[in-house]
Order: structure tokens, then C-alpha cells, then sequence
């Protein structure tokens, strides 16, 4: 019962007349967007944040930029209408969360954490994600709060991209037809059986 | 869109804030009983068809995104929860479920002693309830089968059901638990209505949490914004208003507001504040205004939200289909297992929900902390999955409000703090819901259960009720510091009622602006 599509069903149904130009438009661009070169985090940290992200969404190819995706809100100062009060800004938040990882990981394992292997940056990771770090960043930024918010922003920026949705078997963007076979195992023909 | 455009230097009759279910039936009202207004909006007015990819990123523009900060043992989210921006409002991304309350929704305090009754009653909202259903052409059962009899069937009959539709009334039936297809505020065939025109039947899109892009749905945009501008409304989009300006008599003359860079200044005689729980107590705080009770920004409240969601065999694909088809109104004032009273003031309601991904996806996030080959592992199961959640009563605490912080945002205006923790009442009932939701999804055959805590609307801020010492507006919606201020929307609401509020600000929105314009020629005086 987990469902993947073959590879290539959304960038197929984006040719169609299924897709309204509004959807087509959106799911183009970010289908085609160049991977990003930071505007706000440093290039260190740009690289300790792809580092971060890989481990809480492993992609088989590095396709989809998901610290590129949180620079460039963090460029524009965009926010997402709220925020924890016990946290900092975003942008404080980030950098501070950041080096508050490579502190951690410098303590728990002698090294930053991008020369870390992978089973010693999870050991990380989760440490960040229970509040157990060490380190004295945490002192001031909430752990367990600034690990929610990465990992959220993260997975929203992983499966808005239609590549990550067609991994899980999501055609909703096929929205010119109306559906109308809707109910327990009904399925319209532009919705693809999953791979076996 | 706009066509009718009144002078600066006009005194219209009344300026409208806020453009959602508080400020547009209004709006529409007075527009239709002959008053000169204009609705100032923050947001744009958008053309859905070319606007609305179906795109969960791409419409984050409809909610409202200048940050809040949320306070408390269980800061309330933001963002994609509550408050919209746009002509609309909220209505552009609610899930329009529009349940009625029921009678005793209203009188909290008088059956349990805790809360505050409302100061009216069922028979004071039941009427604008049947005008609206029908305007809007609300979906649902003919009979409903709680609350007290209706005088007019729904407009149109029920939406069809998707898979959590399904299953919710699978499990709820070997439970003895009584289910019925929901009222919703999206058409289940073509509707006309004189003044707005022909809408088109739901398409099953699913996507009614990220804006209608075909104008099913009855957001306002689509039914009351264009019934007022045929009546000779002026609607300024993308208009933020700062300050209310007081003459010597304490009376505001003049609303504020920033537009495309500038400040513009609209003379009025009355004002109707309509910004929703956090932006209207947010301006009157910012101004210094109608605050002589100390209760603008107290008595928050949101409704415990509880989704339970589960991975089922069959095939669900759950971005199909109204989201929230199925609904059971029998813990409206529950039980406990042994037949008594359970040990809670109030109740909630239970209704099934399907979800797009990138909001599941979230939550998976959020709720389970799941991430690495554990979350797309969980996530590979999206199209299996089917959630119930419950709205409850939320009870008004001390410790819950609204304060102006010392944070500035992109405006210089301060950001609005909002603190909240859910009480005891709340914390047995969401128990109390956490397992019963659990049983409904055990018998309808789910794996992988998990609980998503939440709280959703905003409700309070600015009460109404009968004493100027305890509340901010009378019952009539009218500010009992400023004669020529009005509040509609849910921020007056006294108690959170245990159903989504949208349909009630609508009703409420009718009833104030009714009484307005009875009441006029004497306020004027």
C-alpha cells in the first residue's frame, strides 16, 4: 500500500489539457529553477544546511534544493503569518540553530558536523530534536522548537515540489477535469496505478 | 472589478474593515439598503480562474502572513490556520463546512455554570441562517438530524462523499455512532442567484484549504463582494488601515490606511470593524480605542481540533472530493462510558477530512517529528490515508489574550503576542475525543494511527454582552466607548460555540448590520 508513480507521470500530465495555465505555471517553474547560490546564509552555512537537510530528506539524486528553498524566504524576509514567541527571528534563528549543530556535533563526536558520517549526524540530529544537545547555542535558542521548524519548513519544501508528490502518487494537479470517481478505491484514468 | 469609487474627501456612510464572512454580508447589506461604504482590504482582489494554481505553495498568499507571535503551553499556528487576506478573507481558504450551532451552544453558562451565554438567542440567528444557506447555496442533508427542526431544507442536497467519508461512516456505524453527510458551503449542482449569477457545481478538486479556483465554493468573492458592488459598494483591495481618527466628541471621522506606499484618509460616519480575532483587537489596542472594560484582547479562545489519522488498505487518494464530508453531531453533549454526564462543560462535533499533501506532510512533520527514510516511508502511504477530527467548545480563561509586543513588523506597527493554553475542560474533552475518535478509526479498519493535536479558529478579543464594564460591544455589535463603531466579526463572539464559526460571523454579520440600520435614524440624531 505504498504507492510510488513511475517516474516521469506529473511532468507527462503537465503536457496535457488537463492542468489549468495557473497550475502548469507554477509546477514549470519549480520543476525548472536552477539550484540556488545563497543570498542570505554564508557559504559555510549554506553547506552545513544542505548537509542538515540531506540527512532529513535522503534523495537518491540531489534534484530537489531544499536549503535553497529556505534561503531564498529567508532572502526575502518572507514569513509563514507566525512564530513560536520563545524562539528568535527566523533569520537569527537559522544561523544560531546552525551553529548550534556544528557545536553539538563538535562536542558529541570531536569534529563539525559536515566531516561526520552519516549514523554520527543523525546521533546529532535526533540529540537537536530531543533538546539533549549540548552545547551552549541552545542555551539561548529552544532545541526542540528550532528542529520543528527546520524539519517543517523542509518537508514543505520537499513535497510542494511536484517530483516529490508523483513519488507518493499525488495527480491532484491534473485539475481541468472534474473528479468524480472519489470514493474508496475509485480511481479516474488520469490517476496511474503505482508501481508495483 | 470595481467600478463605483467614492471621493477622499466624501463622507460616506460607512467604511467596512475586513472583507470576509464578518465584513462582506455587511458590506452587501448596507450597500443594498442605499448607504454610500467602502470596504478597505488588506489583501488583493483576486481572479480565481487565473490566480489559483492548484498549488498548496503557490496559494499560501491567501493566508494572512505578517508574523504573530504565539505564547502559552500551546501556542496557537497562524498562518494557513485562521486569518486570510484578500478580498474574502478567510473564506477564501476555509474548508467551508458551515454547520448551524445549536440552541444551547449559546448558553454555556447558564447550563454548566462556567463561560458566558451569549445575549440572544437561537431565535435571534436562526433566520439570517435560512437567508444565507440559501444565497449561498449551502449543501446539505434534508432532514439534518441534530438540533431543532429546520424551517427550509438546504439549498442544494449533499456533496458526494470521498473515502474518509467513507470510512468515518463505516467505523461510526458498528460504534452505534450516527453520521450524516455535512453542510458545506460549496454547490453540489449550478446555482443562479440574482446579483452574483450562475456559479458552477463543486468539481471535487479537493482544494478548498487553498482557494476555489472555479468559484464553487461560496467564498465572499464569489457571492456577497459581487452583490454588494451591484448595489453600489466601492471595495478598495490592498488598503491596510492604521488608525481610527476621533473628533472632540469621541466620534471617529476618518479611518487611516496605507496604500500602495501611501496614506490615504477616508471620511465616514460609522465605521464596522471587521478584521477577524487578532487584527481588530490589534488596531483598537494600536489606537488607544474602545477599551474602557480592559477586555479588547481577552477571553481568547480556539476550538480543540483534534485529528486522528490512520492508513487504511483501500485506495483513498484523499486530495478527492469536499474534504469534510461526513459529519456526527452525537458528542454535541457526550457521555461518559457508564451513560453519565461526561466529566467536561460543553461538547464538539466529529467530522472526517481528507487533506492535501504538503499540509499532511507537515503535520507529519510537526505531529510525529518524523523525518530521514522513517517519513518517506510514512509519506509513501499518503494515498491511503484518511483523518476525523473534532471542534469543541474552548472555555474563556484569564490566562488566554492578545497583547501588542515591543516587535515591530515591516510597517512599524507592533506585532500581535497571543497567548494560549488549553484548560482542564479542554484537556478532558480532547481526551475524551482522542478516544472515541481512535475506536471510530479502529472499526473502520486503520493501522498506523496517530493523533495530530491542534486548536483552530480564533475566537474572542472583544466580547459582546450586556455590561460595558465586562464587554467591548453590546449585543447589537456596537462599541459602548465609540456610538459610531461597530465590531462584526468572531472576535464578539462571548463563548466559541462547538461548530466552525464562519456560518454564525455570517448570520451575526446580518443581524448587526439589521439592527444598524433600524437603529440608525435615532444614532444619528
Amino acid at each position: 500500500m505504498h504507492d510510488h508513480y513511475p517516474s516521469g507521470t506529473v511532468r507527462a500530465l503537465l503536457q496535457t489539457d488537463q492542468v489549468t495555465d495557473a497550475t502548469r505555471q507554477a509546477l514549470t517553474e519549480r520543476l525548472t529553477a536552477p539550484a540556488r547560490q545563497p543570498t542570505f546564509f554564508t557559504a559555510d552555512e549554506f553547506a552545513l544546511l544542505r548537509q542538515v537537510t540531506d540527512r532529513l530528506i535522503p534523495q537518491d539524486e540531489a534534484r530537489i534544493d531544499l536549503a535553497g528553498g529556505i534561503d531564498e524566504r529567508l532572502s526575502a524576509n518572507k514569513s509563514d503569518g507566525w512564530r513560536y514567541d520563545v524562539m528568535p527571528a527566523d533569520r537569527d534563528a537559522y544561523r544560531q540553530g546552525l551553529a548550534g549543530i556544528d557545536e553539538s556535533a563538535t562536542l558529541l563526536f570531536g569534529a563539525p558536523f559536515g566531516q561526520l558520517d552519516a549514523a554520527q549526524q543523525d546521533a546529532v540530529l535526533t540529540a537537536v530534536q530531543n533538546g539533549t544537545a549540548p552545547g551552549t547555542g541552545w542555551q539561548t535558542l529552544p532545541a526542540v522548537r528550532f528542529f520543528e521548524e527546520l524539519l517543517a519548513e523542509t518537508v514543505s519544501n520537499y513535497y510542494s515540489h511536484p517530483l516529490a508528490q508523483e513519488e507518493i502518487g499525488y495527480v491532484g494537479m491534473a485539475d481541468v477535469p472534474t473528479w468524480q470517481r472519489i470514493g474508496l478505491n475509485e480511481r479516474e484514468d488520469r490517476e496511474p496505478l503505482p508501481n508495483a | 472589478m470595481t467600478t463605483n469609487a467614492f471621493k477622499l474627501t466624501d463622507t460616506v456612510d460607512a467604511v467596512v474593515i475586513g472583507t470576509g464572512a464578518g465584513g462582506a454580508p455587511l458590506l452587501a447589506r448596507l450597500a443594498t439598503a442605499g448607504l454610500r461604504v467602502v470596504a478597505l482590504e488588506a489583501g488583493k482582489h483576486w481572479n480565481p480562474a487565473r490566480d489559483f494554481p492548484t498549488d498548496e505553495k503557490a496559494q499560501d498568499k491567501l493566508f494572512w502572513n505578517d508574523e504573530r507571535l504565539s505564547a502559552g503551553n500551546d501556542p496557537l499556528p497562524f498562518g494557513s490556520n485562521n486569518s486570510g487576506t484578500g478580498v474574502g478573507g478567510s473564506t477564501l481558504h476555509y474548508t467551508a463546512y458551515t454547520p448551524r450551532v445549536q440552541p444551547d451552544d449559546l448558553r454555556i453558562h447558564s447550563d454548566f455554570g462556567v463561560g458566558v451565554d451569549w445575549p440572544f438567542g437561537f431565535d435571534q440567528i436562526e433566520p439570517y441562517y435560512d437567508e444565507i444557506e440559501q444565497f449561498l447555496g449551502i449543501s446539505g442533508p434534508s432532514p439534518y438530524p441534530w438540533g431543532p427542526p429546520r424551517k427550509k431544507a438546504y439549498a442544494l442536497g449533499p456533496l458526494p462523499v470521498n473515502g474518509a467519508g467513507q470510512l468515518m461512516e463505516r467505523g461510526c456505524k458498528s460504534l452505534g455512532i450516527k453520521t450524516s453527510t455535512a453542510a458545506n458551503a460549496a454547490l453540489s449542482a449550478g446555482y443562479y442567484q440574482e446579483g452574483v449569477g450562475h456559479r458552477p457545481a463543486c468539481a471535487n478538486r479537493g482544494f478548498c484549504q487553498a482557494g476555489c479556483n472555479i468559484g464553487a465554493k461560496a467564498s465572499m468573492d464569489v457571492t456577497y463582494i459581487p452583490l454588494a458592488l451591484g448595489k453600489g459598494a466601492e471595495i478598495r483591495p490592498e488598503s491596510f488601515v492604521t488608525q481610527l481618527v476621533r473628533d472632540a466628541r469621541g466620534r471617529i471621522t476618518e479611518v487611516v490606511y496605507i496604500r500602495n506606499g501611501q496614506e490615504e484618509r477616508q471620511k465616514c460616519h460609522y465605521v464596522f470593524l471587521c478584521a477577524g480575532a487578532i487584527e481588530t483587537p490589534r488596531l483598537l489596542l494600536m489606537n488607544g480605542l474602545a477599551n474602557s472594560s480592559g477586555q479588547v484582547g481577552r477571553n481568547v479562545m480556539a476550538h480543540p481540533g483534534l485529528q486522528i489519522w490512520g492508513e487504511f488498505d483501500e485506495d483513498i487518494r484523499p486530495y478527492k472530493g469536499i474534504p469534510g464530508a461526513i459529519i456526527s453531531e452525537d458528542t454535541h453533549r457526550p457521555t461518559d462510558p457508564n451513560g453519565g454526564s461526561a466529566d467536561f462543560v460543553g461538547g464538539y462535533l466529529l467530522q472526517s477530512i481528507g487533506v492535501m499533501p504538503v499540509t499532511y506532510m507537515q503535520q507529519m512533520a510537526r505531529g510525529r517529528g518524523l523525518w530521514g527514510p522513517a517519513l518517506k516511508q510514512a509519506a509513501s502511504a499518503y494515498n491511503h490515508v484518511a483523518g476525523i477530527n473534532i471542534l469543541g467548545d474552548c472555555l474563556p480563561h484569564e490566562h488566554n489574550f492578545l497583547e501588542l509586543s515591543d516587535e515591530k513588523d515591516v510597517r512599524g506597527l507592533p506585532k500581535p503576542r497571543v497567548h494560549f493554553t488549553n484548560g482542564d475542560n479542554e484537556a478532558r474533552m480532547t481526551a475524551h475525543a482522542d478516544k472515541i475518535m481512535r475506536q471510530i478509526w479502529d472499526a473502520a479498519g486503520a493501522r498506523n494511527v496517530w493523533a495530530f493535536p491542534r486548536n483552530a479558529h480564533v475566537i474572542g478579543t472583544c466580547r459582546m454582552g450586556t455590561s460595558g464594564d465586562q464587554s467591548v460591544v453590546n449585543p447589537d455589535g456596537q462599541s459602548f466607548d465609540i456610538p459610531n463603531l461597530y465590531i462584526s466579526d468572531n472576535s464578539t463572539f462571548p463563548s466559541a460555540l462547538s461548530v466552525n464559526p464562519a456560518l454564525t460571523i455570517m448570520a451575526v454579520a446580518l443581524r448587526t448590520a439589521d439592527r444598524f440600520l433600524t437603529n440608525r435614524n435615532r444614532l444619528d440624531a
